[in-house]
């Protein structure tokens, strides 16, 4: 390893964490310790784990600690030819000097088009970029909406007065929970009758980010949110503000992404 | 576990996020590591470190300090240190909204969004409304 440092157990960490991974299977490869620069021969069969960005191999299934890592970021994925003729190849190359590509092969051609498909798309940047396509989509939904909405929201929104603080941020995050109804009247009900949980959303979670609350005007991301902080009306802002001063003057609770 | 040092000096030539120098000190106590721009975030331009930041806690430590933690030990952290409280404020934002699982989460927010809208989903123009990772059930509830 070297002078390039990681937080390797942090990342291993990830590695084994509960979070889902986006594509997990077993691919034969070509690379590893004293592997010659040529791939030949049959290679070794591991487990790979895709979770986001990052490729993780495994010795097996039920490995508990990576071999090895590739950040997928600025590299590409394509169709390559394996030593070994039968094999479903692909190589995940980087654009830097010195740097080999990483040979991999999988058993069949669908699990190959799987991989080469999910890796190809496994980058920060195009995950980012597909957001803020639907971002603006709803924005745009939204827009057309907006003002019949309004009127209602408002009326639900002004008598309902929490009472007690609870300790989820208000209603922002619920949309990230896979409820499959949270509409923004619904939002308003939970948050007074709901009890709080716990999880890990504060953990880097959306949640996160809405409990920062000094965003700035311009981040694509907050637009929209600003948008239906003044849908829920003046009222629930300051009650929301005085909430969060509260809570966060005395200790940081963790908030929950919670079930349906 | 074993990663390639080149691959990650690349991703630190790649357009950065958010770039300063900012006073860092590691765990460890007088251990220089890295700064970072980006999902996983070189100190550019000589690169010496990177951190991944999926699942990290973004905590603010001073007026113009912060501190970037990890789940499996909180109590261990990397301080950095701004020039100004608003310096320190941008670093905060963005190093929240810098990871993966943010992304996710957001998009499948929007995904849900526009679908009960407009009863379409807007995955499926980009061919990739299958794909697991945009899921629901992707979530962990």
């Amino acid at each position: 390893m070297g002078a390039m440092k990681l937080n390797e157990r942090s990342v291993a960490h990830y590695a084994l964490s509960d979070s889902p991974a986006d594509h997990t299977g077993f691919l034969r490869t070509w690379g590893g310790p004293g592997a010659p620069p040529t791939p030949s021969g049959t290679g070794r069969r591991c487990w790979f784990v895709l979770k986001g960005n990052l490729l993780f191999s495994f010795e097996s299934r039920e490995s508990r600690a990576p071999l090895s890592l590739v950040v997928l970021e600025g590299c590409t994925v394509e169709l390559a030819e394996a030593p070994v003729s039968e094999e479903f190849a692909f190589a995940i190359r980087f654009d830097a000097p010195g740097v080999r590509p990483h040979l991999l092969a999988a058993d069949g051609p669908a699990a190959q088009e799987a991989w080469v498909k999910a890796l190809s798309r496994a980058s920060f940047g195009y995950m980012r970029l597909v957001v803020r396509e639907l971002e603006s989509q709803l924005r745009d939904a939204r827009h057309s909406l907006a003002l019949q909405r309004h009127s209602s929201w408002k009326a639900t929104g002004g008598h309902c007065k929490p009472q007690a603080p609870d300790r989820r941020s208000p209603g922002l995050e619920n949309g990230h929970s896979p409820s499959k109804d949270c509409s923004p009247m619904d939002l308003v009900e939970e948050r007074c009758s709901r009890p709080a949980g716990r999880g890990l959303a504060e953990w880097q979670g959306p949640a996160s980010h809405f409990l920062g609350r000094r965003q700035s005007p311009s981040c694509p991301e907050t637009s929209y949110f600003s948008t239906l902080h003044n849908w829920y009306g003046e009222e629930i802002m300051e009650l929301r503000q005085r909430w969060l001063q509260r809570v966060w003057g005395s200790q940081p609770e963790r908030e929950k992404q919670d079930g349906p | 576990m074993r990663y390639n040092e080149k691959e990650l000096q690349a991703l630190s030539r790649q357009p950065a996020e958010l770039a300063a120098e900012l006073g860092m000190r590691g765990p460890k106590k007088g251990s220089g590591e890295p700064a970072l721009t980006g999902p996983l975030a070189p100190l550019c331009p000589q690169p010496v470190g990177a951190l991944l930041l999926e699942r990290c806690r973004v905590t603010q430590e001073e007026p113009s300090g912060f501190s970037i933690s990890f789940m499996e030990d909180p109590e261990r952290k990397y301080h950095f240190q701004c020039c100004s409280e608003e310096q320190c404020q941008e670093w905060m934002g963005a190093l929240r909204r810098a990871s993966y699982e943010f992304m996710r989460r957001s998009l499948i927010f929007y995904r849900n969004e526009i679908q009960k809208m407009t009863g379409k989903d807007p995955l499926e123009q980009f061919g990739i409304s299958e794909e697991a990772r945009f899921q629901l059930g992707g979530l962990k509830a």
